[in-house]
């Protein structure tokens, strides 16, 4: 087997008694978008610290086409990282910015003037050599600070939620930039953000943190459809969880009894639960259909409808089980039921058998 | 803000006049010794009854003068260069660095701003009497760069902590060693500081008399010394054109301190 174009083996950092990362492990392809998704504090800057160098592992390995860099120091990595900060150096002007990459690796002149006009036009600011950084909107320093990253041409881009500073629209336009320049580069990206949306809209694939672990690596529709963990299920999409005990555990499915008595068997099940355990069944709104009547066993439920709110192009439904746990449903706009649910409707949730998970909880 | 100056009606005016007052009351003295350096009277006598400049053709001619001028210069550029470079050692330490007893560090390193300088000189004075320093270069330079790295402390760690260190990882990034980060990026970055804390450092050597008068040999003497010196044995106006050349340096560099921390802020 080739070795893959960036391994990430193994990490631990703790700072203390704090656990930054723990057991990351992931291969990244050459060319390959991918990206840190996480919460505040899941440890995924660190992570990135650690590839560019300003932090050593507690354990664990990085290696870059096969080789280890962790004894290299950060200014010979050649990796090229975008801040979440500003980070243009305030006394050269953009021109010079970008240059100082080669300027440093002693690059002669005329290649440097192409190469900066070449990077700037990249990020859409040609012209803009003379400007200085104070001039600048915060989007346009972060895309010169992207010229600067990708001037010499490194193997790795780092970006460490390097849009979280600016506004939803500019974001939005910034995000379709940066796919563009990655299709258009071949430059292998890893890429942080707390953002689900601006993980779902850029990358190839997605490593989900929390609490310093990868719960899954996936692509976005992978972690929709199957997500691993309970942590996934929630943070990808949206869902609502039911809770209720494992009557039977057979072959990854499992049979859930719920507390008025409900029963339902033949769910795929996620995680080791022993019988008589807790676990928690996934919905999502939109992946769940209402209906008068009853589904196939296994794939319905009967609910009361609670309260409807029209809002355009779909119907927002909350319902409530037997056992009053509340359980949320999308009916798009022509759906049959649409004009008629009303509030105290007792009805059928149905939903195909690959839709709902069982996850167990300790 | 507690009060906005454009709705104090008929306050305005009266604020604006104290103001105006105050100023007066600072410049009259410095405006005064300006007036009589020109006068043609050698008994000081103000109003002048006339205007010359003979008082500073024998100012130029005597060598005592130029050489306190000399010395003064002297002390006060070897002041200025080293109480950048510590200064910005020491503001490095104290902004960046993550130790026990910081806040002590740099109450002590302040502590030269708040203490009398006349008790600072008796100190320095019998120190110096041990270690053979009093009268000499170096003994003038150690006083006057106690007093002069608080400030410089003070202009460089402001520079400092609004300079980001990301901006210097990031540079470190793009291939710069970590001294070449700091010398191609994090100084020229905070360059605004340097000259502000230059400036300074040579202005308070410049015009410095309590620590220089008890430096002082008679074979080394600073020109603020050699104004208090002439002073008592003479009144003559030469005095005065001595302190207007002194003040005259003084506004051309704090002129050229207040230029760049406009040119910062533009
Ligand atoms: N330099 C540090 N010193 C101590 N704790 C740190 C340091 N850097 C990060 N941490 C801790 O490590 C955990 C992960 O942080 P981080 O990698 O910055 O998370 P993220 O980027 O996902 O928000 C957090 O609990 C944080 O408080
Ligand atoms: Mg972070």
């Amino acid at each position: 087997m080739t070795s893959p174009h960036l391994h990430i083996n193994g990490i631990r950092k703790t700072f203390g008694d704090v656990v930054a990362t723990d057991h990351v492990e992931l291969e990244i392809g050459e060319g390959e978008f991918m990206t840190f998704l996480g919460p505040s504090g899941s440890g995924k800057s660190t992570t990135l610290y650690i590839l560019a160098g300003f932090q050593d592992p507690t354990a664990g390995d990085i290696r870059l086409r096969g080789k280890s860099i962790l004894q290299t120091p950060s200014h010979k990595r050649n990796i090229g990282m975008v801040f979440q900060r500003y980070t243009l150096f305030p006394h050269l002007s953009v021109g010079e910015n970008v240059a100082f990459p080669l300027r440093v690796r002693r690059a002669p002149q005329a290649e440097i003037a192409a190469k900066v006009k070449r990077a700037l036009s990249l990020v859409r600011l040609d012209g803009f050599e003379d400007r200085m950084p104070a001039n600048m909107s915060g989007g346009q320093q972060q895309r010169v600070a992207l010229a600067r990253a990708l001037v010499y041409d490194p193997p790795v881009l780092l970006m460490d939620e390097p849009l979280s500073a600016l506004d939803k629209k500019l974001r939005e336009e910034i995000q379709y930039e940066i796919r563009r320049i990655h299709q258009q580069t071949g430059v292998t990206i890893l890429y942080v953000t707390h953002d689900q949306e601006e993980a779902l809209r850029l990358s190839d694939r997605i490593a989900v943190f929390n609490r310093g672990r990868i719960e899954q690596v996936g692509t976005g529709p992978e972690l929709y459809a199957s997500p691993a963990t309970h942590f996934v299920a929630d943070f990808i999409g949206d869902s609502a969880f039911l809770t209720g005990e494992l009557a039977e555990v057979k072959d990854g499915r499992a049979t859930l009894r719920f507390t008025d008595g409900t029963v339902l068997a033949d769910v795929p099940m996620h995680g080791v639960g022993a019988q008589g355990g807790k676990a928690e069944l996934m919905l999502r709104p939109e992946r769940i259909d209402l209906s008068d009547t009853v589904g196939p066993p296994g794939a319905s439920l009967p609910v009361t409808v609670e309260d409807v709110t029209f809002l355009g192009n779909n119907s927002a439904v909350t319902a409530r089980t037997g056992w009053g746990e509340p359980l949320y449903i999308r009916l798009n706009f022509g759906h049959p039921m649409m004009a008629s649910v009303s509030r105290g409707d007792k009805l059928h949730v149905r939903w195909q058998p690959q839709d709902a998970h069982v996850f167990t909880k300790e | 803000m507690l009060m906005n100056f454009d709705k104090l009606g008929a306050w305005r005016w009266i604020l604006s006049g104290i103001c105006a007052l105050m100023a007066l009351f600072l410049l009259l003295p410095i405006l005064f010794i300006v007036a009589l350096s020109f006068g043609n009277s050698r008994w000081l006598i103000f109003p002048p009854p006339g205007w010359t400049l003979k008082w500073y053709g024998e100012l130029f001619a005597d060598p005592r003068w130029l050489q306190a001028a000399f010395t003064s210069a002297k002390i006060a550029v070897i002041v200025m260069v080293l109480s950048v470079a510590i200064g910005l050692m020491a503001s490095l330490a104290l902004v960046r660095g993550r130790f026990r007893g910081r806040e002590v560090l740099r109450g002590f390193f302040l502590t030269p701003m708040v203490l009398p300088v006349v008790i600072i000189a008796v100190a320095l004075y019998a120190a110096f009497l041990r270690l053979g320093l009093n009268g000499t270069l170096v003994g003038f330079v150690i006083a006057h760069l106690i007093v002069a790295l608080p400030f410089s402390i003070i202009t460089i760690s402001g520079a400092l902590e609004t300079f980001d260190p990301s901006i210097e990882d990031a540079a470190i990034l793009c291939g710069a060693s970590p001294w070449e980060a700091r010398f191609r990026v994090t100084l020229p970055a905070i360059s605004h500081g340097l000259f502000s804390a230059a400036i300074f450092s040579f202005l308070i050597s410049w015009d410095e008399v309590v620590l220089a008068i008890f430096m002082a040999s008679p074979t080394l003497q600073t020109l603020p010394v050699k104004v208090w010196t002439t002073l008592r044995q003479d009144l003559t106006p030469v005095i005065a054109a001595a302190s207007t050349l002194l003040v005259l340096l003084t506004v051309v560099l704090m002129i050229a301190a207040a230029l760049i921390r406009k040119g910062k802020s533009r």
